[in-house]
């Protein structure tokens, strides 16, 4: 039996349904079970609408589980959201920097949610910003950042507080290739001094670049959880794929995940 | 399990946290905080008090013969309560909630969403309460209210500022867009100032509408207020009025805003 304590994050039965206009209700987690270790890139991998944030949100506290339990180093997020949420860092989806502040004061100010001393705050904070390439931001109101550097800032925002579990809600959709490659570069990092990433993305090439594990998720399940080659040699194969680019013009090329998903559910990834 | 571990207990000092990060917003444009805090009831006070008293001689109020600018002092004070709160609550915790995310941000901390909107309430309340205090202690410098009234005057401004203020992120937490937030405000709020004794005493109004007057909070917390600064037989029915609203408002903004936020 796996001691919890030791793991990051613990899923365990979770289900969460939504109330939708009327009566009815969406099943949005229909009963998944996830373990994530200690420096590992645990993926979630499926199109709008299969769950992944919904799984993500459940994940950090903030919408309760109509069933199954949440355990992050040992502790219900639940019963102790306090002590669970101690060594969480959160990318959200949504763009939730606070306007009112500038770069390195709102990094600041967020580590002090976590109980951290504003030096030390002040010292990560700047840290981060040279890290994410932001130092010359630094005393700039978000209003003043483009889409890329609001988006490295919300990443520094989670990295504030030294998380050893990250949460990365589509971290990286809409940004340039340079700027997503930056931020693989920081996960790097991150992963190398044991800090375990829970990601979220519908990038197949992020997916299987960076994690080490893909949980494929669809309808609120998981269809399948295993390292990307595995699943991609399980369900697609390892013969090449000839498909038609362009009318009259056949191009082979490897197995993927996209036709895992497509072999699993009919549909593509977005 | 110790107590701040218990997901239904709240950590002052987390809230304190919070509360924090609106006052530095707050204290980053103080000029303007505290030009818009005290300007309002400042202005209605020049005309009301010293403008309007002056045509008036006397106000019969619970059968004892008042001043006009007594009267009217400290009803100024109990609307800065209504106005202050109300809108900032209203308004300011729409954009914090709706634009900002910044309930939705601070919640996935080891600051829980129950004590993010607690410092939110009291940030509001904060904000009407030093609205109210300095009318107050105007009145009291001028000698129109009892001196040092204002010091009793805080459970009172306290109470009444965070029950304006749940009333405002209760209307914030329906509200689909920020225009919505006028509704209340002309149907209930607007109302409220002109027919809650502030100006006139309720007994003017025709008989029919005293009691659905009376049992309103701000004509509670008005009666109240005046029964502490101007020296008058304390009012327990207003105590209760008020008391009632506020224990119904906040849960019921709390409520409100975490099923809005949450789903």
């Amino acid at each position: 039996m796996t001691d919890e304590s030791a793991l990051p994050l613990v899923i365990d039965g979770l289900r969460k349904s939504y109330r939708t206009r009327g009566s009815q209700r969406l099943v949005a987690v229909d009963g998944i079970d996830l373990q994530v270790q200690r420096g590992e890139c645990l993926g979630l991998l499926g199109p709008n609408g299969s769950g992944k944030s919904t799984t993500i949100q459940c994940v950090s506290g903030f919408y309760p589980a109509d069933d199954g339990r949440v355990v992050l180093f040992g502790h219900d997020v639940a019963r102790e959201p306090k002590q669970a949420r101690r060594w969480l860092g959160v990318c959200q989806q949504e763009d939730s920097l606070d306007t009112d502040f500038s770069a390195r004061n709102q990094l600041i100010r967020h580590a002090r949610y976590f109980g951290i001393s504003h030096r030390d705050a002040a010292t990560k904070a700047d840290e981060l910003l040279r890290r994410l390439d932001l130092a010359g931001k630094a005393g700039k109101l978000v209003e003043h950042l483009s889409g890329g550097m609001r988006r490295r800032l919300q990443v520094a925002r989670a990295l504030v507080s030294s998380p050893r579990l990250l949460i990365l809600d589509e971290p990286t959709t809409g940004l340039d290739p340079d700027i997503r490659r930056g931020l693989w570069r920081i996960l790097a990092e991150e992963r190398a001094k044991g800090t375990a990433v829970l990601l979220s993305t519908h990038y197949m090439d992020e997916a299987e670049r960076l994690c080490d594990r893909i949980a494929l998720m669809h309808e609120g399940r998981i269809l399948d959880l295993a390292p990307p080659r595995e699943l991609v040699a399980r369900h697609a194969g390892t013969e090449e794929i000839e498909e038609e680019v362009r009318p009259g013009l056949l191009w082979k090329r490897p197995p993927n995940l996209e036709d895992v998903f497509l072999r699993l559910t009919g549909r593509q990834l977005d | 399990m110790p107590p701040s571990s218990r997901p239904l207990a709240l950590n002052p000092r987390d809230i304190f946290r919070v509360w924090l990060r609106y006052f530095a917003v707050f204290r980053k444009s103080l000029l303007y905080g505290v030009t818009v805090t005290v300007t309002q009831p400042l202005l209605f006070l020049l005309a009301f008090g010293f403008g309007l008293a002056s045509l008036i001689p006397g106000v019969d109020y619970r059968g004892v013969e008042l001043g006009y600018r007594e009267f009217v002092f400290a009803g100024i004070i109990a609307q800065a309560l209504l106005l202050q709160g109300y809108f900032e609550g209203a308004f300011g915790s729409f954009v914090r909630m709706y634009y900002q995310r910044v309930f939705q941000s601070v919640a996935v901390t080891p600051v829980t969403l129950r004590e993010v909107l607690w410092a939110e309430l009291l940030w509001d309340a904060s904000r009407a309460s030093f609205s109210a205090l300095v009318i107050a202690g105007i009145g009291s410098a001028l000698g129109i209210l009892d001196p040092w009234s204002w010091l009793r005057l805080v459970p009172v401004v306290v109470v009444g500022g965070l029950t304006f203020s749940a009333l405002g992120v209760l209307s914030a937490a329906f509200a689909r867009t920020i225009e919505e937030l006028n509704y209340p405000q002309y149907f209930l709020v607007f109302p409220m100032f002109v027919f809650c004794g502030i100006f006139y005493p309720i007994a003017n109004l025709p008989v029919w509408i005293q009691p659905v007057v009376q049992l309103l909070p701000l004509a509670g917390l008005a009666d109240l207020v005046r029964s502490i600064t101007l020296g008058l037989p304390f009012q327990w029915g207003s105590l209760t009025v008020l008391l009632v609203w506020f224990v119904v408002l906040v849960p019921a903004a709390h409520r409100a805003m975490t099923r809005r936020l949450v789903k």
